[in-house]
């Protein structure tokens, strides 16, 4: 804003870096809302105007040093992207699926070949939507931008799943050190490029608990479950106690698993903030596993009380139209009779029906996205401190804004994204 | 009245702030130390987004990424006022989203025009042109979902596979069909027959148990071979699984995956239109009558399944021709002359035990 003060250039720590959300819950809420109703209205086009409505908020309301960040996409440009990728992935779909019916010896190859297209596109997807994101972020006057191969990017991330996968999650540290350098040294705001400087090392060391806990835990489960088996094999009895103590550690194990993971969420996302770069800004994070925790037991009160209060409405309903319209019900049904046409009272039923049917769907999307995009947002700018943004000063405006091809393949493919 | 104010001006090419001061000029004049570093024609002015408590402009005629940041006082509110089109790119403005919604509702429109008159007409005109190779695949693959929807197992016993056999034999005869029927009585106990795409007819249990002479089976089986000779389950096919990857485009789903099941069950549910129904009533008519059989048990068995059709939600979604009528048409085309009895008593009783005895709790379920 106007009262900034403006230092000559230069790489010295500035102590005054903040970073900061301004609050306003209510009109995140407002937007969802709307935009859930707008949705009905419209057969789910509204979605590419409300997703755009949603960002502008979230990154309008972060600051940085006193400015904004600006989201400058459009609903418009959203649709275009998905009609897009309509296009490259229908022909695909119907060739793979006349492919299958048709050399019935090639089906397996077929749906094989399916999913590991629909699994590059993903990726592609993943990469070129976080593209079109980032070039459509602002700061003072200049965007972020990206550059690097989507194609590339998938083939990669490809071979290293497949290594997560069969090294039960050992690799992962890994993983996310390439992945995370592979976006950041493609990353820049203005002429100031990124890079990414977490190890992979120090990440494992960190999660190596939790992982014991999960997967080592499941494959001990496993190991105790199968000697069970071999001495009953055996002929012997194995004793009750025993049966009802590996029962019980089942349990405690499933409960362990579901709270380790937002604590394992957590030193993921600060290790990452501790290594990312911009130019020479870095950050830190202090966000912690119990703060996401809280997060998703807000998410899954609120998804119950909820459900309460359908069914109230519900019973409610189902009530009023047992007690109260069956006479109206007889009339109109009679009259449809004579007129050998379906009852209008029916049509009504079935359009109430459906109304309520989307109005309930809507009503968890409603909780779900304000928790998952709103308050996560929130708790993770909260959690962030910024060093050095002084070292930005006079960037040089460069780069172009992408397409949304990407986040019309992610929308189609329904893989994650924001 | 001031007619100038205080503000921080980004150029769009570098991210340095410049202090300037803004002026209501014959443009909207950005000065810095009394040199103009951009004049904004007023109608070009847009509101850019800002947090709370301050107001940001940008122009569509200068650098894109320009932007002017004023706190939101009395001066910004002349500046709003001097900017004609200050919001007109607003999406959440009236105009904007009436405009979304018209266009999306003139899309969905065009959708279900597509789904009600062109996708029907696109099956008529494809399934001659489907090759009975790949309508045997299909079959096959259809044959798969319904498994999982029904039990499909096949009944049988010597006897009673002789005799269905037998009944078979004679009805295909006079029914010229294009392809080789493959019929047999499967162990689901829901009251029906269906015929899925390649010639495959299943009879099931629960519609035996209910039929009460072998010319009512007889006349079930040659409706469901009317399907088989025209393609209607090749059409169906291709319209429901048309229709619903249509709809699947409008929600998001595209892989079609949702389509292809929908497609299967919609078989099953034997949603056919009443043309086509009323088609194969026809062939069932013709083949009954060429074997001197009066078609009216057909009808009889018809009207003991679905009970005296009454205005339920059903009807809504029901596509047979309303039973009574059926019953009508078939009564009325009685032939002249009585032919031989289809099977004989012995015959009739082995094809009724082919799944073992008759459930009970079906007899119950009987409405007349």
């Amino acid at each position: 804003m106007t009262d900034q003060v403006i230092s000559t250039n230069g790489p010295s720590p500035r102590p005054g870096d903040r970073i900061g959300f301004i609050r306003n819950g209510g009109r995140f809420l407002h937007l969802l809302v709307r935009g859930a109703l707008l949705q009905i209205v419209t057969f789910g086009f509204y979605r590419f105007w409300l997703t755009t409505d949603l960002r502008r908020h979230l990154w309008s309301r972060t600051t940085l040093n006193g400015e904004n960040f600006e989201y400058t996409g459009r609903g418009r440009e959203l649709l275009v992207g998905f009609l897009i990728a309509l296009a490259i992935l229908v022909p695909i779909y119907l060739a793979v699926f006349l492919i299958g019916i048709w050399l019935e010896n090639l089906r397996a190859f077929s749906s094989l070949l399916l999913i590991l297209f629909m699994f590059l596109f993903g990726q592609f997807a993943l990469y070129r939507a976080r593209r079109y994101r980032l070039s459509r972020t602002i700061w003072r006057g200049v965007r972020f931008w990206m550059t690097g191969s989507g194609w590339a990017y998938a083939l990669r991330a490809f071979g290293w799943q497949i290594l997560v996968v069969l090294s039960l999650g050992l690799v992962y540290p890994w993983y996310a050190r390439w992945r995370e350098s592979f976006k950041m040294r493609n990353t820049y705001y203005g002429d100031a490029p990124g890079a990414f400087e977490g190890r992979g090392g120090q990440f494992f060391k960190r999660g190596f608990g939790l992982w014991l806990l999960t997967v080592g835990g499941l494959l001990a489960l496993g190991a105790v479950a199968a000697s069970f088996d071999w001495i009953r094999l055996e002929g012997k009895e194995v004793p009750r106690a025993a049966s009802i103590a590996l029962g019980a550690a089942v349990s405690l194990w499933l409960l362990a698993s579901a709270i380790a993971y937002p604590y394992f969420r957590a030193i993921e996302w600060r290790w990452w903030a501790q290594g990312v770069r911009l130019g020479n800004v870095s950050l830190h994070s202090t966000l912690r596993g119990g703060q996401l925790l809280k997060l998703y037991l807000r998410i899954i009160g609120w998804v119950l009380l909820l459900l309460i209060g359908w069914i109230v409405i519900g019973a409610i309903l189902a009530l009023i139209v047992h007690l109260g319209l069956g006479d109206l019900k007889l009339l109109l049904s009679e009259t449809s009779a004579r007129m050998k046409s379906p009852g209008i009272f029916h049509i009504a039923v079935l359009v109430v029906a459906v109304i309520l049917y989307l109005l309930i769907l809507m009503s968890f999307g409603v909780v779900q996205r304000f928790f998952t995009m709103h308050e996560l947002w929130r708790i993770i700018v909260e959690s962030l401190t910024v060093e050095n943004v002084a070292s930005l000063e006079g960037v040089i405006q460069r780069g172009d804004a992408t397409s949304a091809l990407g986040e019309g393949l992610a929308d189609s493919l329904d893989v994650g994204g924001f | 009245m001031a007619m100038e104010g205080s503000g921080t001006f980004y150029d769009g090419l570098s991210n340095k702030p410049h202090k300037v001061v803004v002026r209501l000029g014959p443009t909207l004049e950005i000065v810095e130390y009394g040199r103009v570093l951009a004049g904004w024609p007023y109608e070009w002015v847009r509101r850019a987004d800002s947090s709370d408590g301050s107001f940001r402009l940008r122009t569509l005629n200068g650098a894109e990424l320009a932007r002017l940041i004023m706190p939101d006082d009395m001066f910004a509110a002349q500046v709003r006022k001097a900017c004609p089109r200050l919001d007109v790119e607003d999406t959440t403005s009236r105009t904007a989203t009436g405009r979304i919604i018209l266009w999306s509702l003139a899309a969905a429109g065009s959708l279900i025009l597509t789904g009600l008159y062109g996708i029907p007409y696109a099956a008529e005109k494809l399934t001659p042109l489907v090759p009975l190779s790949f309508e045997n695949y299909l079959g096959e693959a259809t044959d798969k979902q319904v498994a999982t929807i029904f039990n499909t197992t096949a009944c049988d016993t010597p006897d009673g596979t002789a005799a269905f056999r037998k009944l078979i034999g004679k009805i295909v005869a006079p029914a010229n069909l294009p392809v080789a029927v493959r019929a047999s009585v499967v162990r689901s106990n829901i009251p029906n027959a269906i015929a899925l795409p390649g010639g495959k007819v299943y009879l099931f249990r629960g519609l035996l148990d209910k039929a009460q002479s072998p010319d009512e089976v007889a006349g079930v089986l040659a409706h469901e071979l009317g399907h088989v000779k025209h393609r209607d389950s090749m059409r169906i096919l291709i319209q429901a699984g048309g229709t619903s990857f249509l709809l699947g485009l409008l929600f998001g789903d595209v892989t079609g995956s949702g389509a292809a099941i929908y497609a299967a069950k919609t078989l099953t549910n034997a949603s056919y239109t009443r043309d086509a129904e009323r088609n194969a009533d026809g062939l069932a008519i013709e083949v009954l009558q060429s074997l001197g059989r009066s078609p009216k048990p057909l009808g009889e068995l018809l009207l003991r399944v679905t009970g005296p059709e009454d205005k339920g939600l059903m009807n809504l979604v029901a596509s047979h021709p309303l039973s009574e009528e059926r019953l009508q048409r078939m009564a009325a085309a009685a032939p002249a002359t009585a032919g031989p009895p289809i099977l004989s008593e012995a015959e009739w009783q082995s094809l009724k035990q082919i799944c073992g005895p008759a459930k009970p709790s079906d007899k119950t379920n009987d409405k007349k």
